[in-house]
């Protein structure tokens, strides 16, 4: 799969062959995959521009459904937002590139071609407790503004394919499109959220916490359509969430964020199962067990960090790092990948690789 | 998943308690209107009512025909204990019996405010709509381009005139176009050579004459339409579904109106209140152009010691203001989906 | 913006006193102003009002002087705006009538702002009945239409001077705040302020003067610098309309006698005399806009950004 990732990253060139792409047809391409280099978005503040991502390497496999995790500030969200070149004011993306097979580098797309690969090529769902649609306009009709946005000549066809997701998710598809926003509930509004970013076939899904703010058993109905969906559809599914336990059932590939990095990335059973960086390891420490002593899940000691408060130099986990070595102060680790498993840590790349480290008692 | 039509019950039902709620509110505030207008009249510094029955019987009137004259005049009896003057006070009212005014003698009162209200009515409306329109759509810019220099340009502007009270603006029309560059007539509702009728002349007068009245509501509304508009626009971009609708993909088009329709919402309901005051507020502007309607009325009566006709018209200018609030609360209840089905269900 | 990168570093956390704040209230002050020149200028005209309407008099003689061979004379050196009807310096009736204008203006604020004040935090901090009954009074202060009432009022009251007229500005004025208040109190009762304090054992004169007042002081001191302005319109406006006996000097007068006293609009060169006070209202309210502007920014630091 990486062998198709070495062509040329973006070149001005690329623009044109891509549009022929585009184009080419319904007989149902491969899902996309997703390589993201060196990225780096910055935000204005009053005290200068401050990096949310620090210069982010991570490529997603075709056809699997990735996981993002980190606490709140980690840039996970700002990660998915430049995934569609749709990073907001004050912020930017001040360089490196975002390759999606199908679209090129997303970085370098702007006005009407980068407007028309949001939606039919990239599918973005939005937190549940956000309100992603029109109060003023039931749902049908912003489902038809989106088939008119995009030039859909076949209008009813459109409303046809809505009608039978929203009625694979479990939905009366007819009712719904009828209804504005208020008169659905949070797990109803999330459907029609995930049918609003596939109607257009979409392959290249981005969840940003999809099930955040739903009680527990919508919250087990929606991961079990994401998982069926994507399946069905043959989709490349990113999604950020914060939630370990949501990522473990759902997800074949992680990614660990802190500080504006991807500072582990494997497959989820890897990762969960004997993680590699010391702040994975945290993370999952501080996981309260079910059939455990409650006293077992330790948080991690210290605040995770700010814009402002990340370090200058050196690895953006130094401070609150329990196997701290001198070069971390000054220089940042870099992404290191054995069998198909990423870490970015100083401590780690020392160690023998991946054998010493048992279950977490 | 309740079946639809289950929505439509407990919809009219709360728009009728909210309705009836505006409505008992409203006549408790024409109550106390019409009792500060009474106790007002009667208490003027020589008491005209009681002074106009003197007059008459000293004219050789019986006291009987002398009390029933003044009772016509001002809708009270002008002897009699208060409770008596002022329950019959109040029962001529709900007889819409505003008694007959001084100033034009043997006129009701009524016939006046009628014909004074058409000459309000017709520029307010078109002065509001015209700065409405306009507002709004300068608004739409100023809240989109809200750091570039013409959407500063806008805010300023729109504060500045939402700033200047409205006889300022009207006094400016007035040297501008009447004195420095004579193009308008200076007051008036329409020249006296035309006969009033569908003829070209007349309505050309009419237009002529209502031009500056209407330009100066129109230029004195036009700032708080352009900053109520940016901030509610400032509101909507900070929404969630417009950046939802963005990485839909949605056209500039579509994105537009989402934000100008969610943005116009509130709006709807400041308009209906602000014709309402407009009543009231129409007086400075038909002073300065001597336009003869309900404020200039009011004025006029004052002016005259007209008691009857002052407060049969400041009772009209808050009946105007109760029904635009009752308007508009039953507009927003029309046009927002939201209110529409009584809230989250 | 790099400029002030140093400043902001300072850590906050350790000098946190009364006097720390403020010094940083009033830096933060000088930095909105330093970045709007306009904002200067603002403050700059309010002022000039101020000193006109607190030493203007004293500049000129209790009676201005007449000068019957100059009526409606047109702007010269000796008379900048030209000459009223009898010949008197226009430019000196605008100095003097500053005064009366004020005044009323601030004694209309204060009026408001008090009133407002005091029945929106009774309301609020009370709730129950007695906020129903207060919130229905100011319903209806809000919706009688308060230029009409005024003049119906002035038959029989005549606001003898600009402190009656400030008075009853005052108590016709107050609706907003109140409203405001109240909403701003429920809001902090809310959020467990009230209880929290109550729970620590706080006084309600200390809460209320402590906790309460301060979180709502910008906004209500926005609210009096829009009450002077809303008080300057209506007695300059009543005025105007000729309801009032003239026996004061004010801008109020100036206008009407220019416009209804015949004259002045029949030529351009008697302009100046219409124009001077319509000028001086213009100015001030630019003051007073630039002013809010500052206001605004300072008091509400999330429209800092952009």
């Amino acid at each position: 799969m990486t062998t198709l990732s070495h062509g040329p990253s973006g070149s001005p060139g690329s623009h044109s062959s891509e549009e022929g792409d585009l184009v080419a047809g319904p007989a149902a391409p491969p899902p996309p995959g997703v390589r993201v280099r060196d990225l780096v978005v910055v935000y204005k503040t009053p005290l200068g521009e401050l990096p949310a991502l620090g210069g982010v390497g991570l490529t997603v496999d075709p056809g699997t459904i990735t996981g993002i995790v980190g606490e709140s500030g980690s840039g996970k969200s700002t990660l998915a937002l430049s995934l569609l070149n749709a990073v907001q004011p004050p912020g930017r993306i001040a360089s490196g590139s975002v390759e999606i097979d199908g679209l090129g580098d997303v970085v370098r797309l702007d006005g009407d071609p980068l407007r028309r690969a949001r939606g039919r090529h990239l599918g973005y769902v939005f937190q549940a407790a956000q309100n992603s649609l029109n109060p003023l306009k039931t749902i049908g009709k912003q489902l038809l503004d989106l088939g008119r946005s995009h030039g859909v000549a076949d209008l009813a066809a459109l409303v046809r394919d809505a009608k039978d997701l929203l009625g694979r998710m479990g939905l009366d598809g007819a009712r719904v499109l009828d209804s504005h926003q208020h008169e659905l509930s949070g797990g109803m509004r999330q459907r029609v959220g995930i049918m609003l970013a596939l109607v257009l076939n979409a392959r290249l899904v981005i969840l940003d916490e999809p099930t955040t703010a739903l009680d527990m058993i919508t919250q087990a109905t929606i991961l079990r359509i994401i998982r069926e969906i994507h399946k069905e559809r043959g989709l490349t599914t990113l999604m950020i969430t914060h939630d370990m336990g949501v990522a473990a059932e759902v997800t074949d590939h992680l990614a660990v964020m802190y500080g504006g990095q991807v500072v582990e990335h494997g497959r989820t059973t890897e990762v969960l199962g004997s993680p590699a960086h010391p702040y994975t390891q945290g993370l999952i420490r501080a996981i309260p067990r079910l059939s455990g002593d409650i006293t077992k899940a330790s948080a991690l000691p210290g605040r995770p960090p700010t814009l402002g408060t990340l370090p200058k130099q050196g690895c953006v986990f130094q401070e609150r790092c329990p196997v701290r070595m001198d070069v971390c102060a000054t220089v940042a680790p870099p992404p290191v990948t054995t069998h198909g498993r990423t870490v970015a840590c100083h401590a780690t790349a020392a160690a023998p690789p991946l054998d010493g480290r048992k279950e977490q008692p | 998943m309740t079946p639809l039509p289950n929505q439509r019950a407990p919809k009219t039902r709360a728009v009728a308690r909210r309705l009836g709620g505006h409505v008992v509110r409203g006549l408790v505030m024409i109550w106390v209107v019409t009792t500060i207008s009474f106790v007002i009249i009667r208490n003027i510094p020589g008491n005209p009512v009681l002074g106009q029955y003197e007059k008459l019987i000293e004219k050789g009137m019986s006291p009987d025909e002398a009390q029933r004259a003044t009772a016509a005049l001002y809708g009270f009896l002008p002897t009699g204990t208060l409770w008596e003057q002022y329950t019959g006070y109040l029962k001529a009212l709900l007889h819409l019996d505003l008694g007959q005014s001084i100033s034009t003698p043997g006129t009701e009162v009524v016939t006046l405010l009628a014909s004074a209200a058409k000459w309000t009515v017709l520029p307010v409306l078109g002065g509001t709509l015209l700065s409405f329109l306009l507002g709004v759509t300068l608004g739409v810019y100023a809240g989109i381009k809200r750091s570039g220099k013409l959407g500063d340009l806008l805010s300023i502007s729109g504060s500045l005139l939402h700033g200047v009270p409205q006889y300022v603006i009207g006094l400016l029309m007035l040297a501008i176009f009447t004195t420095l560059w004579p193009i308008l007539p200076p007051g008036g509702p329409v020249d006296v050579e035309y006969v009033p009728g569908l003829n070209a002349g007349y309505l050309a007068s009419l237009v002529q004459h209502a031009t500056l009245p209407v330009l100066t509501y129109a230029l004195a509304s036009y700032g708080g339409w352009v900053l109520a508009m940016k901030s509610s626009v400032a509101t909507v971009l900070g929404d969630d579904f417009i950046l939802a609708a963005e990485l839909r993909g949605l056209t500039r088009g579509v994105l537009f109106r989402y934000i100008a329709r969610n943005a116009i919402l509130p709006l709807f309901t400041i308009l209906a209140l602000s014709l309402g005051m407009l009543f009231g507020g129409a007086i400075f502007i038909e002073r300065i152009f001597n336009y003869p309607g309900l404020g200039l009325l009011l004025v006029n009566s004052i002016g005259a010691r007209d008691y009857a006709l002052m407060g049969g018209t400041f009772l009209v200018t808050t009946v105007a203001i109760i029904v635009a609030n009752i308007a508009a609360d039953l507009l927003y209840t029309v046009i927002d989906p939201r209110v529409r089905t009584g809230g989250a269900a | 913006m790099s400029v002030t990168v140093p400043q902001t570093e300072l850590q906050p956390g350790l000098s946190g006193t009364r006097a720390a704040l403020r010094r940083n209230f009033w830096r933060g002050v000088a930095r909105v102003l330093r970045r709007k020149p306009s904002r200067m200028v603002g403050v700059a005209i309010v002022a000039l009002f101020l000193l006109m309407a607190a030493f203007g008099p004293m500049l000129y003689p209790a009676h201005l002087p007449r000068d019957n061979n100059a009526l409606y004379a047109p702007p010269s050196l000796a008379h900048p705006f030209g000459t009223d009807f009898e010949g008197t310096d226009v430019l000196a009736l605008v100095v003097t009538g500053a005064r009366y204008v004020i005044l009323t203006g601030l004694v209309t604020a204060v009026i408001t702002v008090a009133a407002g004040t005091l029945l929106g935090l009774l309301a609020g901090f009370h709730r129950g009945r007695w906020d129903t009954a207060l919130m229905r009074l100011t319903d209806l202060q809000l919706t009688i239409p308060g230029l009409p009432l005024l003049l119906v009022l002035s038959t029989v009251w005549k606001f003898q001077g600009p402190l009656a007229m400030g008075l009853v500005l005052g108590l016709l004025g107050w609706g907003g705040i109140a409203r405001a208040v109240r909403s701003q109190t429920l809001s902090l009762r809310e959020r467990g302020f009230i209880e929290a304090a109550r729970g620590l054992g706080l006084s309600t004169t200390h809460i209320i003067g402590r906790e309460l007042l301060p979180s709502m002081a910008p906004y209500i001191a926005m609210n009096m610098l829009i009450a002077v302005t809303g008080a300057i319109y209506a007695q300059v406006g009543l005025f105007f309309l000729g309801v009032l006996p003239f026996d004061s000097n004010n801008w109020g007068v100036m206008l009407n006698l220019a416009v209804f006293g015949g004259g002045a609009l029949t030529s351009a060169a008697a302009l100046p005399y219409l124009l001077a006070p319509l000028l001086a209202i213009l100015l001030l309210t630019l003051g007073i806009v630039l002013v809010v502007d500052a206001m605004d920014e300072i008091f509400n630091p999330r429209l800092r950004e952009e």
